[in-house]
């Protein structure tokens, strides 16, 4: 921990960009065996997830329910363990992000980028999401049973994503690989842009984006749709088109298609 | 003698050696994909596909952005499942080149193998920032 005087304050800081540095796990929540419930109420977001993690890998806990998680932003980031993760209320932006195994559900609504840069796992929102959801995730499966908002999967590199509801617009855009299955209707711009993966849509789309074209549905395409909406228990409206890239825009030399592989 | 340039990253050439599970079917056929993610369905290995490096079968591992080849005879039609046991071996037995760094490099306390293991030992407890000799921090940092 480092100390410089600035002027007439003196500030704190701590190589990893920690902005609480001195935070440390309020070390109150009730632990029965394997179980935990912890209740968020009144606590700063750096000691939600100072607790979270205490409980992991201290006390070996492999199912903890977060309360009163107050919408609070960045909560259960950088959670690196095979767990059950359960919020009873709703998740601000950047909720449940750079993470790898956990099971999450969400009892409410969460704000943008909901589990960005997911790389295994399994994130279920029982309600509404923000713009964003599924940020450039690498894997696993991020379903979100309500509407979304704008750019779901942004540069999505793989994993599954799933609406029960409608999704906004350029939902998709950039995607590289990875599915998406939205049940309701789509905003403008599906796929704009999109380099590989597929998009399902239920219902309605309002335009289609740059170089995404709409392709047959297979009965592999049927067999995965019908599996994923069961396993999450979503209707399936039975309507699904899809969509996929045109590869119009693919203009790459005899190097490229290696270096693609690498950054996917 | 010349060195031999890869346009890709090879896991064996990060390590140094190949794995035994790289040459045995025996080792790597008895896992149980479903089991080893999260979920109730393969996850994120649904993703994964046997693919082909250097003229030989390959599995993408992205945790350390390279390919692992395997030597034994996969039996057609099963080339996805075995390329994603191949896998799975390298990620539980931490093997991944990715994964070996967490032990110098992680920033907080975790388990070494992440998902993979549980059981696995705690890395990150004593993480220091890296010093470099000679150098002084810039006035006001």
């Amino acid at each position: 921990m480092d100390q410089v005087v600035v002027g007439e304050r003196a500030i704190r800081y701590d190589a990893r960009g920690l902005v609480e540095p001195d935070a440390v796990a309020p070390k109150t929540s009730q632990i029965d065996g394997e179980r935990a419930t912890f209740d968020a109420a009144g606590r700063s977001t750096r000691e939600i997830n100072l607790e979270i993690r205490r409980l992991l890998v201290e006390e070996q806990v492999k199912d903890i329910t977060v309360r009163n998680p107050g919408a609070k932003h960045s909560i259960g980031v950088a959670i690196l363990e095979r767990c059950k993760l359960r919020f009873e209320g709703s998740l601000g932006y950047f909720g449940v992000g750079l993470i790898d195994g956990p099971e999450v559900q969400v009892t409410g609504r969460v704000g943008w980028s909901v589990a960005e840069n997911m790389m295994s796992g399994v994130v279920v929102i029982e309600k509404n999401a923000g713009s964003l959801a599924g940020a450039a995730i690498r894997g696993g499966d991020l379903v979100i049973k309500g509407d979304v908002g704008a750019r779901t999967g942004i540069d999505q590199k793989g994993g599954t994503i799933i609406s029960g509801g409608n999704a906004g617009l350029l939902t998709g855009f950039m995607m590289q690989r990875g599915r998406q299955i939205i049940c309701g209707n789509a905003g403008h711009g599906l796929g704009d842009s999109m380099y590989d993966g597929a998009i399902y849509v239920g219902g309605r789309v309002a335009s289609l984006g740059v170089d995404c074209v709409e392709a047959e549905l297979t009965g592999d395409d049927k067999e995965m749709l019908e599996g994923k909406l069961h396993y999450y228990g979503i209707d399936n409206p039975g309507t699904f088109r899809k969509f996929v890239c045109a590869k119009k825009l693919w203009n790459y030399d005899s190097l490229e298609p290696n270096e693609r592989k690498l950054v996917l | 003698m010349a060195e031999t340039r890869h346009v890709t990253i090879d896991a064996e050439q990060l390590a140094g050696r190949s794995y035994p599970y790289q040459h045995d079917m025996a080792l790597v056929e008895r896992i149980d994909l479903v089991a080893a993610t999260p979920g109730p369905d393969l996850n994120w290995l649904e993703d994964i596909h046997l693919l082909v490096e250097e003229g030989m079968p390959a599995v993408f591992d992205r945790y350390s952005n390279s390919f692992l080849k395997i030597y034994f005879d996969i039996p057609p039609g099963r080339e996805d499942e075995f390329a994603r046991k191949v896998l799975m071996a390298h990620l539980q037995s931490g093997n991944s080149y990715g994964i070996a760094l967490k032990a110098k490099h992680c920033k907080f306390p975790q388990h070494m193998l992440g998902p993979w293991d549980e059981s696995s030992e705690i890395v990150g407890r004593d993480w220091k920032p890296p010093t470099m000799a000679g150098w002084e921090k810039p006035s006001g940092h």
